[in-house]
């Protein structure tokens, strides 16, 4: 009785003060929503999108772990940001090629529907 | 890094909005939609980045993802005609089998990572940091409190960004550099790749047996 009265209030203070296990958890649940993402749609665009909101769940993991470090004063504070700017770049990048896939790929075959692109299947 | 009071509050309304938005990104018919739930979701999550004292990052992430990539995307859809799948006249997920196979896998996946995963490793990690995390939370205190009580919020703010920019331009300065070329390429792959067969041709740049093709038909 007393352990579950403990128990909730445990859960309430949790929601009240979110801490680092929060922000992975949230992470984690945009990253799971994206890889759903690429895996279930046709649409060739939206797979894109799905892949730009895993590299943002990957920044948030990063982000949250420079916090925590910053807090605990251990290791390097900074390189947890630093990761971040990298990952954005390289997140453009890839969406400037993809969407010149995309534009070429829809001259050349009329379609960017996933499932109809399989000229290199066998 | 324990927040209280009103960062709990707008962490959960933004975590909540991000996930959301997500989660419509993903189920949008439209893909247009998409793109815009896309930017209402990598908004949220900038806004959880300055929740973490990372206001540079949130700026960056704001200007760069919203302001670049995501017109980009807007600029494609345009270009490329969707109008079957918007329209309802096919669906919007592949076939029924493979697509509940993923999600079966994925629900599992995080049910493990919410449920178990997370906590354990935050609970030995808690266990492992506690008495640093004391030191730096009674430094921190002592450094509030030494404080002038007329200090405003922008005295209190943190110089995260001059340390961010230190740190880039020092120890990351070769990777730096490095993501300058990588952006050169993608502008030059990206310009290749997008061009028509007449430019290709102007720039007299395509296989003569393409080009015969080409004026046979």
């Amino acid at each position: 009785m007393f352990q579950e009265a403990s128990r909730t209030s445990t859960a309430l203070e949790s929601i009240k003060h979110p801490d680092l296990s929060k922000f992975l958890v949230i992470a984690a649940i945009l990253f799971i929503i994206g890889v759903a993402g690429v895996l279930t749609r046709r649409n060739l665009l939206v797979i894109f999108m799905s892949i730009e909101l895993i590299l943002n769940a990957a920044n948030l993991n990063f982000i949250a772990f420079s916090r925590y470090l910053q807090d605990t004063g251990r290791g390097d504070v900074m390189s947890g940001q630093i990761f971040t700017v990298f990952i954005i770049v390289v997140a453009a990048a890839e969406a400037a090629i993809g969407l010149g896939i995309v534009i070429a790929l829809y001259r050349n075959r009329e379609t960017i529907w996933v499932d109809e692109i399989d000229l290199m299947k066998w | 890094m324990i927040l209280s009071g009103w960062e709990s509050v707008f962490f959960w309304i933004f975590s909540i909005a991000a996930i959301l938005a997500g989660l419509l990104t993903v189920m949008a018919r439209n893909a247009v939609h998409s793109a815009l739930f896309l930017i209402s979701s990598l908004v949220s999550v900038a806004a959880l980045f300055i929740l973490l004292g990372a206001e540079f990052i949130a700026g960056v992430q704001i200007l760069v993802y919203v302001g670049g990539v995501m017109v980009l995307f807007l600029f494609v859809i345009m270009l490329v005609n969707v109008g079957a799948e918007e329209e309802g006249r096919a669906p919007i997920f592949n076939r029924p089998a493979q697509v509940t196979a993923a999600l079966v896998f994925l629900a599992l996946l995080a049910g493990i990572l919410v449920i178990y995963a997370i906590p354990k490793g935050y609970q030995a990690l808690q266990k492992r940091d506690e008495s640093a995390m004391q030191q730096t939370s009674a430094k921190r205190a002592a450094e509030q409190a030494n404080m002038p009580a007329a200090a405003t919020g922008v005295s209190r703010l943190s110089s995260q960004t001059q340390t961010v920019g230190t740190a880039l331009y020092t120890a990351g300065a070769l990777p730096f550099e490095i993501a300058s070329i990588l952006l050169l390429v993608a502008i030059i792959g990206s310009v290749m790749l997008a061009r028509t067969l007449k430019q290709e041709v102007a720039a007299d740049d395509v296989d003569p047996e393409v080009l015969n093709e080409m004026k046979q038909s």
